[in-house]
């Protein structure tokens, strides 16, 4: 189970956008989000996983795709499903720094 | 300030405002995002709608396996001061600009009344803070919040207590207009500028194909404030390598910053922030960041982190500054603050040691360096 986490996470490295496959999954270990940019259709999930040694706060306020995870501990992993299509600024409440774009296609 | 001179690059050689020469392009480290080893060992709930259309779904629990435990050496890598400063490219260093950047920051002319600049309130006597709870505005207005140090201000991702402003060309611009503070409107003060005869040679070798503007005033005085970097403390000689550079028992405090009282959670790296917000439990009605993220439960009563460099001398503390004292910053942190909803997740009683809390105070101190005094310009007429 955890080698196919590995190998699921690692197939997906380094595609910073263009469309993907649902469940992909974000990391935020070390106060960054593992992607800057990522392509999504709309309907589908990503999961954002808590994976640092903080806790995080990741929010939206893209119009049609606006949510609130609240504070996420670490070793919390929570999905969302972006259904409005356009572009959603994802950041984190607590560390500005952490931002990341979601592009939702039709 | 030392640095590898970098022959190459014509930006190489900038001043700082005490004079030093810092060198050579910015390298940022950018931490790489590595795979996640998660296990999904179970659901632990199902989290309820957001907003609108996004839809938040289950929340799990993942394992992540045992926790790095970092040796001192490592620990010690993360506070490496850069070698330069990084200045935006939409705003790049010229000596010009930053020379008319420094007339304008301590010319009270900038103010309505005359009688304040950006100085008063950030003034290098007072570590570029006023030394007061809080700050003073126009008509001995008496401001809600302490004055922040412009220190280091160059590495800073947003501005301002409460993170209400972007960059610190925005910042430059806040406290001149605000009617509190140096109650400017800009077009008085745009037109004030230009009747000053010497000013006008010095913004068109600053800024050789643009007018006297808003614009102009405020990327001169950011890039000034860029411009004024802590120096080197002995906490960065003892990071290089002299071990007698600060003491055993600061040394001792260091590894209590970094492990049992978790300060480096937010007080991180060579500037001792990573200008996260959080509520520290502080009895304030201040809501700071939560007047602009109010649906987010932990921004209510949330300041940004400061950086500690240089904190010996920019007492009180905090962002009202109610505490006087390191030592009393130290108590309010192992205790924990008040416990509201609000409170960080990461602020709770910690139960220090007397003696640790002495060698948290200790390290503290070897932050603060001598620093070089800085010369007052010769303002235009």
């Amino acid at each position: 189970m955890r080698k196919l986490a590995i190998l699921a996470v690692a197939s997906l490295a380094g595609l910073s956008a263009g469309a993907l496959a649902a469940n992909l999954t974000i990391s935020q270990k070390g106060r960054v989000f593992s992607s800057e940019s990522v392509t999504i259709r709309k309907g589908e999930t990503l999961t954002f996983v808590n994976d640092d040694t903080v806790p995080h706060n990741i929010h939206s306020t893209g119009k049609g795709n606006e949510f609130n995870l609240g504070s996420q501990l670490p070793g919390a992993s929570t999905d969302v499903t972006f259904n409005g299509v356009g572009e959603a600024q994802v950041v984190c409440a607590i560390h500005p720094r952490m931002k990341m774009t979601v592009k939702i296609t039709d | 300030m030392a640095g590898s001179n970098s022959p190459d690059d014509d930006e190489s050689n900038i001043e700082t405002a005490q004079g030093k020469s810092m060198l050579g392009p910015l390298s940022r480290s950018t931490l790489s995002g590595s795979a996640v080893a998660a296990v999904i060992v179970g659901m632990i709930s199902f989290a309820s709608i957001g907003f609108a259309e996004a839809i938040v779904g289950k929340t799990r629990r993942i394992d992540l396996g045992p926790k790095a435990t970092l040796g001192i050496d490592a620990m010690k890598l993360e506070y490496r001061r850069p070698e330069s400063i990084p200045f935006p490219s939409e705003n790049p260093y010229t000596p010009e600009k930053a020379s008319l950047g420094k007339m304008l920051y301590f010319d009270t002319r900038l103010s309505v009344s005359s009688a304040q600049s950006c100085a008063s309130c950030h003034s290098p006597g007072f570590g570029w803070g006023d030394g007061l709870a809080v700050g003073v505005g126009h008509g001995m207005l008496r401001l809600g919040r302490r004055s922040p140090t412009i220190v280091n201000t160059a590495w800073g991702a947003i501005f301002m207590w409460d993170g209400r402003l972007a960059n610190l060309e925005e910042q430059a611009l806040g406290p001149i207009q605000s009617p509190d503070e140096m109650n400017m409107p800009i077009e008085q003060l745009m037109e004030r500028l230009a009747s000053i005869s010497e000013y006008k040679p010095l913004f068109a070798a600053a800024f050789p194909n643009e007018r006297m503007t808003a614009t102009t005033l405020a990327a001169a005085i950011a890039t000034y404030e860029r411009t004024v970097v802590s120096e080197r403390a002995p906490f960065d000689a003892w990071i290089d390598g002299n071990e007698q550079a600060i003491s055993e028992e600061a040394k001792r405090g260091f590894a209590v910053f970094n492990t049992k009282a978790q300060c480096s959670s937010c007080h991180e790296g060579w500037n001792l922030t990573n200008d996260s917000f959080h509520d520290i439990g502080l009895p304030s009605e201040d809501v700071g960041r939560g007047r602009f993220l109010p649906d987010i439960s932990k921004m209510r009563h949330a300041f940004k982190t400061p950086g500690l460099r240089e904190i010996v001398r920019r007492g009180p503390y905090m962002h009202d500054g109610s505490i006087a004292t390191l030592e009393q910053v130290v108590e309010h942190y192992d205790r924990g603050g008040v416990d509201r909803p609000s409170r960080s997740d990461l602020i709770k009683p910690i139960g220090l040691t007397s003696q640790e809390k002495s060698e948290l105070v200790a390290f503290l101190k070897t932050l603060t360096s001598n620093f070089t005094p800085t010369a007052m310009p010769v303002l235009p007429r």
